[in-house]
């Protein structure tokens, strides 16, 4: 239960970790609060040879409200967003989803860069900021590209991430004051990787909605054309519409075979679509 | 070896420590401060929480070389500590402990909850608790305790403190070192070379823990498509991450397939062989293979089997591939991840498989490496069958 060895640098600053990076040819691997990364060079199952730190960066602990939108750095951590040291355009969806993850002595150190960075289908951010319509910026020393939650992960711990490219930043849009949210995910034990996650936003005002159903072992289903999942049109009465055939179909269409698992993926993205009407 | 600077219960403290020791072996090892308990060590029992910069952090899953500049409590530390002494008389008057191993991590916990929330909630205590774990317990007197310590310090006035009085962003214990990087050089011993042993004697049969099933289709006629998968270098360069080692007879196929799940990575090297039924159009390779760096062991079949499609024009390939994995890399599982990444892989190998057929150069077999980072060494070059995953914990890096 202790890691391989590995080499160590702390850079002073971005660029610098960049450049390692760059020069590492996939031999390194970033940490920041270590709490994905931490249990799995505990058990050996990652033995890189070098281990960029960045958790010590400024640059990336930022926090600004900038063109109608929240931009956290990447190394902002899940009890940061608990507990209101950044700002909130969320109305509280944000800080319901972090006071959620895991155990507060992980939410202290882990971040949201690293969580989203990790691409676990079962983590919270990449199913709750792809339904609040966030976006991410990767950064290499070529430059940087953003891009939406949903894109971002590819498949199971896969990412859009190329080599030589860390997260930097997510941008996270007001959201609208008609905008209702739910989010509802089943553990069988608190603190645990979810067994399921729905997470819904819906605006009746506007007839839209973003529904997502996630930790379904791959990427998330993220719906942004959703009426049909309200009987053909999102109104005040969304609740009353929803249509647990079309999520089961969509489930189906994701490849989950197992109805068990379909039914409470269903029942879960239900419970999302209560909160958020409550 | 690096040299850490850091305060441990308020004492300055400088020593030296490899990069890969944990904050927890940090203090028992090298400051005798053995309170500090460690369980299950990737992060979930709880059992080593300590305070960094004042707030509760993991020291098992927290390397002491990045907490340079910070500031460590452990549960020796908190000897005077007023909410700390009144949650010990707590505990001792509602026996919230027998064999006292998660106690000091408890206490932890335990002190980040009163200082924290705002009444006794039994619910929120309960959670608040759930990332540490008693066996001895079951929490009745402990959740009681912590009850009576927040009812009490309400009663006091003392109000509850959000975040319990962190006020910068980013990981608890970071910022307050300067650059820094390993003195030494290369920290790993180089691998043992690769031997001809390395590829077992005898290819046994096996009954899989996992099996996935998939299909795909080919624009091929099934005849053809059978041709092709008698061409065992020919179907060995369109697999993701497989490479032969010798060349290939039916009865025994020498190679190595490299898989990568995330960070996770693996490279079997093993002996395979190829069993085929013309009459029913289907077939299985069944093989045997160890990964050095992680000391595992695999056994792996694919069964597969041709039907024709559109009247003879095309073929459904039927896939089934089954696993049983020992050894390091067995102990965390989670098929559903390895799922997606069959998935992937079967739709890489159904795409160089038509390229193939169709007289297209083939891709290289470095396909397996999906999203391109993490790679090896160079005997360990790319990563096949992602075959792991969950280590427990709420997803947060």
């Amino acid at each position: 239960m202790k890691p391989a060895p590995f080499r160590y640098e702390r850079p002073r600053d971005l660029n610098a970790a960049l450049s390692m990076l760059a020069a590492s040819s996939g031999f390194a691997k970033i940490i920041a609060g270590g709490q994905s990364l931490g249990p799995m060079l505990n058990l050996r199952l990652v033995q890189p040879e070098l281990i960029v730190d960045i958790s010590g960066l400024a640059e990336l602990k930022r926090a600004e409200i900038s063109g109608g939108e929240l931009v956290l750095g990447a190394l902002v951590t899940h009890a940061d967003i608990e507990d209101g040291r950044t700002a909130d355009v969320t109305r509280g969806a944000m800080r319901a989803v972090a006071a959620n993850i895991a155990y507060r002595a992980v939410r202290n150190r882990g971040t949201i860069g690293g969580s989203l960075s990790h691409a676990d289908p079962a983590a919270d951010w990449i199913s709750s900021l792809a339904a609040l319509g966030a976006r991410v910026t990767l950064r290499s020393l070529a430059g940087a590209r953003t891009m939406a939650i949903e894109a971002f992960v590819v498949g199971a711990l896969e990412s859009a991430l190329q080599a030589g490219e860390i997260v930097e930043a997510i941008h996270v849009p007001v959201r609208a004051a008609s905008a209702h949210w739910g989010y509802a995910k089943s553990c069988r034990k608190t603190g645990e990787f979810a067994h399921a996650i729905g997470a819904v936003l819906v605006d009746p005002s506007a007839a839209s909605a973003r529904i997502v159903i996630g930790a379904i072992d791959t990427t998330p289903i993220v719906v942004t054309d959703a009426a049909e999942l309200f009987g053909g049109r999102i109104a005040a009465d969304y609740k009353q519409r929803f249509d647990a055939r079309v999520a089961d179909a969509l489930l189906t269409k994701a490849g989950i075979d197992d109805a068990t698992q379909r039914h409470i993926h269903v029942s879960v993205l239900k419970r999302a679509v209560l909160e958020a009407a409550a | 070896m690096n040299t850490i600077a850091l305060q441990v219960n308020r004492r300055a403290v400088e020593l030296p420590a490899e990069p890969r020791t944990s904050l927890a072996d940090f203090v028992r090892d090298k400051l005798d401060l053995t309170g500090t308990h460690l369980g299950c060590e990737h992060g979930v029992c709880g059992a080593c929480t300590v305070l960094l910069d004042g707030v509760p952090a993991r020291s098992c899953i927290t390397y002491a070389v990045a907490c340079e500049g910070a500031d460590i409590t452990t549960i020796e530390g908190l000897d005077e500590d007023e909410v700390t002494t009144e949650l010990r008389a707590a505990f001792t008057r509602e026996h919230a402990l027998q064999c006292g191993y998660c106690t000091p991590g408890m206490l932890v916990s335990a002190r980040d909850l009163v200082l924290r929330l705002p009444d006794s909630d039994e619910r929120r205590i309960r959670v608040g608790l759930s990332g540490n774990l008693c066996r001895c317990t079951g929490y009745v007197g402990i959740v009681r305790a912590v009850q009576s310590v927040i009812e009490a310090r309400r009663a006091r006035n003392i109000a509850p403190q959000t975040g319990g009085g962190r006020t910068s962003l980013g990981p608890a214990g970071s910022g307050r070192a300067t650059s820094s990087s390993s003195e030494s050089g290369p920290a790993r011993q180089a691998l043992a070379p690769e031997t001809e042993s390395a590829a077992p004697v005898r290819i046994p049969d096996f009954t899989p823990a996992t099996v996935l099933d998939q299909r795909f289709t080919l624009p091929h006629a099934p005849a053809k498509v059978f041709a092709m998968f008698d061409d065992i270098a020919g179907i060995a360069a369109c697999l993701p991450g497989v490479s032969l080692t010798a060349p290939p007879r039916p009865e025994r196929v020498e190679g190595m397939i490299s898989v990568r799940l995330g960070p996770i990575a693996a490279s079997f090297e093993g002996a395979a062989r190829v069993e085929r039924d013309p009459a029913t159009l289907s077939g299985r390779i069944v093989g045997i293979g160890t990964d050095q760096r992680s000391h595992s062991a695999t056994q792996g079949e694919i069964r597969y089997r041709l039907l024709p499609l559109e009247g003879g024009a095309a073929t459904a390939v039927e896939l089934a591939i089954g696993y049983t994995l020992t050894g390091m890399l067995a102990q965390v599982g989670r098929p559903g991840l390895v799922r997606d990444l069959a998935k992937r892989l079967v739709a890489e190998f159904a795409g160089n498989l038509d390229r193939r057929m169709s007289g297209a150069p083939s891709e290289p077999t470095a396909a397996a490496e999906l999203s391109g980072w993490s790679i090896v060494s160079g005997v360990l070059r790319a990563r096949v069958a992602r075959m792991f995953g969950r280590v427990g914990k709420g997803g947060a890096e």
